[in-house]
């Protein structure tokens, strides 16, 4: 009897009037389906693009598409040695998909990165530190599920990318990013870097195969530069105009008189606080990412200091930072003969004003030689090419030889950096003078372990000094490259500063360095402290160390070193320190960079990866192998939606001439496809219009063919029915 | 089951709404059906007619429409001599011209000149086997003027459309065939493109 009970029923709810409703229903099922199923990206008439915003062509002529964009807020806050900032990055999406969005963006190189919180109205969800690969794992499954999550990872030292899964239509994340790090103190100045963009870099090799933690970048990853497509984000093409705006203030308390205080790469409004301080916010509301900030400022001459402690105690010990400035001997001049050598990077992220600068600095330099010294230029893109065969003597045929080399400079080609260094490297070197190398790059450079290890193993009584060039230079690989070198490094941000930048630089390389630096702690203490052995020191460099003794730890330690045939001692008392947050997070990333550099001298990667694990997860930092990760617990997108991953375009930085194809060209030659295609997001390369090349056919055979199938079951089940019905009647 | 049965009061045994639903779903059926088959019919017959046009403009005449309600007109034949492909692209690369045979997107480089062509055409019908075309492999374009031109397969790739560049080589002939990515999947649309990217070697021949 069921199966009559069942179509009585039926049969009294399928009236016309129910069967209208069941064909509307159809009828609406085939217009909705007769549209494109994937919704189509939002497309506004070009005219608009002045709302602001980052857009990329569309498929129509004359219509742009918004493209999620980045604002940055940057917060500083300096006392004395230390800086804690703040860094609150909003992901902008005006799209109408759900965007996961990838930002890769450049902190400074010592930045102990350790907090993330992830903004959500009036809540907070705070990240956690975890190992890299589980902090990815545990990202990716909520950004799966629908969640806002934030992921913060370090590709290198200086550089970081943060991805935002689950950017609603229409709507922005705010995710917010502290680090702290000590400041910069040398030629009685102060100075405050915050990098704002990431300097496209030269990746050589070949490409390899894709991993599961490959990136979005322009990059494949190669067998030089494995992490390559991580470290390459997109730029935006020339034409749209800077994209990812960024507001800067900072809170100064220097801890002395200041007597004068500068930006020289923005415009600054500095307001000073009755206490001595003084707050500073970029003049402009109108700054994008495109090239570094630094603020620098020294103390009157009757203030300027010659030691500074600075501690904080967490559990059972004391965390100091200690600066002591060697007293400076008027008049002491190196008095070897000495062989420069002057090495250009000449390749295509050198070009615009970042050549200039160099030619610059190299005439400047040029200007400056002994008449007892001896010099050769080295200028490399692909391949290196040298003025001399061997460093000549300083006469005025060389010079002058020197000079017509550097007027034909320009920039051009990939950045082949390997065979230069090893060129300069190489070659005799006469017993009697001091070899001093001189490197003016921007050091866009993707394979920086490999250059480390050459210069380690080559270096022998040479000094190499780095001159950082350009609005962006990538100051993690000059700093490093110097500390290898035993030399140092020098920032020139614009060409109003070379005279004074090469003006300090040629005073150090022209006077004795202070050797041998050792520090005594108190009797009986057990200090851990940073870099381990101290290395060299030029004319204007104090000795920073960051140290970690038992809580309590009280009495005097003495700085030593020598300076040719002299001496030099300094004692600070330790209690005398002035208390500081965060010193505890800089000895610890201390630790981690002098982890790292023992990897560059050979040590077993594995070993080192699993210590630097341990400190970065005790002090809860971001390392290459920690990561810092924030999960919203509530699931916003609807599973029906999907989400799409954007990279997020960066600026060119400023001066560096729009010409990719010069950028980051690798080594094959330019007249490949595949060559190009590794290179670029923009330059040589065209956007076109790329027309839709799909048609709705197998959709509507597919559901033509299930009506079909559904009309002719139903027919047959109506028959069968009708035959079914007599058996079952009693 | 017999009439007397049916007869002995069973006036329910044959409700009409089977009949009421399943006639228009038959109709909606065939119809959809019908639709699928004949853009596949639409875009393998074209190609015949084309054939034709294309004889007669590489005889010299120019423009020639096809049929004669055409808003396009054959401009190149394209051979993929190692997947068994020959067709005639035509002039521009509108959804209606892409229906008959792949297109020539205006505005990029003339097929054979310095600069990047840009040829569509749907994933589901004339690009059917760029799915398997690989680096290396030949393409030959013929334009109107009899020339022949052989390029080699450089690299293919996935793109996102809002996103896209291609890459271009000044001075140098190249051309990229575009079409919907994946492959499989039933719904048209979608951002993905699948590019396939080829340069030019020298020109071999010139006939009529």
């Amino acid at each position: 009897m069921k199966p009559a009970t069942g179509h009585a029923s039926c049969r009294r709810a399928l009236n016309p009037f129910h069967i209208a409703i069941f064909w509307l229903v159809i009828v609406a099922a085939v217009l909705g389906l007769a549209r494109p199923v994937a919704a189509e990206v939002r497309q506004v008439p070009a005219a608009e693009m002045n709302d602001g915003g980052l857009f990329l062509p569309a498929d129509r002529p004359g219509y742009v598409v918004p493209a999620t964009t980045v604002d940055t807020d940057v917060h500083i806050e300096v006392s004395g040695m230390v800086a804690r900032a703040r860094v609150t990055q909003r992901f902008v999406n005006p799209t109408d998909d759900w965007v996961e969005g990838v930002y890769v963006f450049p902190l400074p190189e010592d930045a102990a990165v350790d907090r993330l919180r992830l903004l959500i109205g009036e809540r907070q969800v705070i990240g956690e530190i975890m190992e890299r690969a589980a902090a990815r794992q545990a990202y990716e499954q909520a950004r799966d599920a629908g969640q806002r999550a934030s992921l913060v990872s370090q590709e290198r030292p200086n550089m970081f990318t943060n991805a935002v899964a689950n950017i609603p239509p229409g709507e922005a994340i705010t995710v917010e990013i502290e680090y702290q790090e000590a400041l910069d103190y040398r030629d009685e100045a102060f100075s405050l870097r915050f990098p704002m963009v990431v300097l496209p870099r030269y990746i050589p090799g070949d490409a390899i195969g894709t991993r599961p933690d490959s990136g979005t970048g322009w990059s494949f990853d190669t067998d030089r530069v494995p992490d390559a497509s991580r470290i390459t984000p997109p730029v935006a093409a020339p034409g749209t105009g800077p994209t990812n705006p960024l507001r800067l203030s900072v809170a100064l308390a220097p801890g002395f008189p200041v007597g004068s205080l500068e930006s020289p790469h923005h415009a600054i409004e500095v307001t000073e606080r009755p206490d001595g301080g003084y707050d500073i916010e970029l003049a402009s509301a109108d700054v994008y990412t495109t090239r570094d900030f630094e603020l620098v400022w020294r103390p009157v001459a009757s203030a300027v200091p010659t030691a500074g402690v600075f501690t904080e105690r967490l559990g059972d010990f004391d965390y100091h930072l200690i600066m002591v400035m060697p007293p400076e001997e008027p008049g002491a001049v190196l008095d070897l003969p000495r062989e420069m050598v002057f090495v250009i990077d000449t390749s295509g992220s050198m070009a615009g004003d970042s050549i200039v600068q160099a030619r610059e600095a190299l005439r400047f330099a040029l200007d400056r030689l002994g008449p007892d010294d001896r010099f050769n230029i080295i200028a490399f893109n692909d391949q290196p090419t040298s003025l001399f065969t061997h460093a000549q003597p300083v006469s005025l045929r060389s010079l002058e030889a020197g000079r017509r080399f550097v007027d034909g400079l320009i920039a051009d080609g990939g950045t082949e950096m390997r065979s230069a260094l090893q060129l300069a490297l190489a070659g005799p070197v006469s017993e009697e003078a001091f070899r001093q190398i001189v490197f003016i790059t921007d050091g866009s450079v993707g394979n920086k372990a490999e250059l480390f290890g050459l210069i380690h193993s080559g270096i022998g009584n040479s000094r190499l000094f780095t001159v950082g060039i350009g609005s962006a230079p990538n100051s993690f690989f000059m700093t490093q490259a110097a500390e290898s070198g035993r030399g140092t490094f020098t920032y020139i941000g614009n060409t109003a500063q070379v005279a004074e930048r090469m003006g300090d630089l040629f005073a150090r390389l022209a006077s004795p360095a202070l050797t041998d630096i050792r520090i005594a702690w108190p009797d009986g203490t057990t200090a851990e402290s940073y870099p381990g052995a101290i290395p060299d020191l030029y004319l204007g460099e104090p000795v920073i160390v960051s140290a970690r003794t038992p809580a309590g730890t009280e009495g005097e330690i003495t700085v030593s070193g020598d300076r040719g045939a002299q001496t030099f001692i300094s004692t600070t008392e330790l209690n005398a320190g002035q208390d500081a947050a965060g010193v505890a997070a800089l000895w610890a990333r201390a630790q981690i960079g002098s982890l790292e550099s023992q990897i560059y001298r050979g040590a077993d990667r594995e070993a080192i990866s699993r210590q630097i694990t341990d400190v970065a997860l005790e002090y809860q930092l971001v390392s290459a192998y920690t990561s810092l990760v924030a999960i919203d617990p509530t699931v916003v997108r609807p599973q029906v939606e999907t989400v799409t991953t954007e990279a997020i375009a960066t600026n060119m930085p400023d001066g560096v001439d729009m010409q990719m194809a010069d950028v980051a060209a690798p080594p094959q030659p330019l007249d490949s496809l595949g060559a190009i295609r590794a290179m670029a997001a923009n330059g040589s390369v065209q956007v076109a219009q790329l027309p839709r090349g799909s048609t709705p056919a197998g959709l509507n055979m597919l559901f033509g063919v299930l009506c079909l199938v559904a009309a002719l079951a139903l027919l047959l089940a109506a028959r069968r029915w009708v035959r079914w019905m007599p058996v079952s009647q009693p | 089951m017999t009439r007397s049965d049916n007869a002995a009061g069973q006036r329910r045994a044959r409700p009409r709404w089977p009949l009421l639903v399943a006639l228009p779903l038959l109709a909606i059926g065939g119809w959809q059906l019908g639709e699928g088959v004949y853009i596949h019919a639409k875009a393998t017959l074209a190609q015949f007619l084309l054939e034709r046009a294309w004889a007669q403009t590489l005889d010299g005449d120019s423009e020639v429409r096809p049929w004669a309600w055409a808003d396009t007109w054959p401009i190149a034949r394209l051979t993929a001599p190692d997947h068994g492909v020959d067709l005639i692209v035509l002039q521009g690369a509108s959804g209606r011209t892409m229906a008959f045979g792949p297109g020539h997107v205006s505005g990029t480089a003339a097929i054979g000149a310095d600069g990047l062509a840009l040829i569509g055409a749907h994933r589901d019908t004339h690009f059917r086997f760029l799915e398997h075309v690989r680096p290396g492999d030949a393409l030959r374009l013929q334009t109107a003027d009899g020339t022949v031109y052989d390029y080699r397969v450089e690299l293919t790739e996935i793109v996102d459309h809002r996103q896209a560049t291609l890459p271009m080589i000044e001075g140098r002939s190249t051309v990229t065939l575009v079409t919907c990515y994946p492959f499989d999947t039933i719904a048209p649309g979608g951002p993905l493109r699948y590019l396939v990217h080829a340069s030019q070697d020298a020109p071999v021949m010139a006939s009529r």
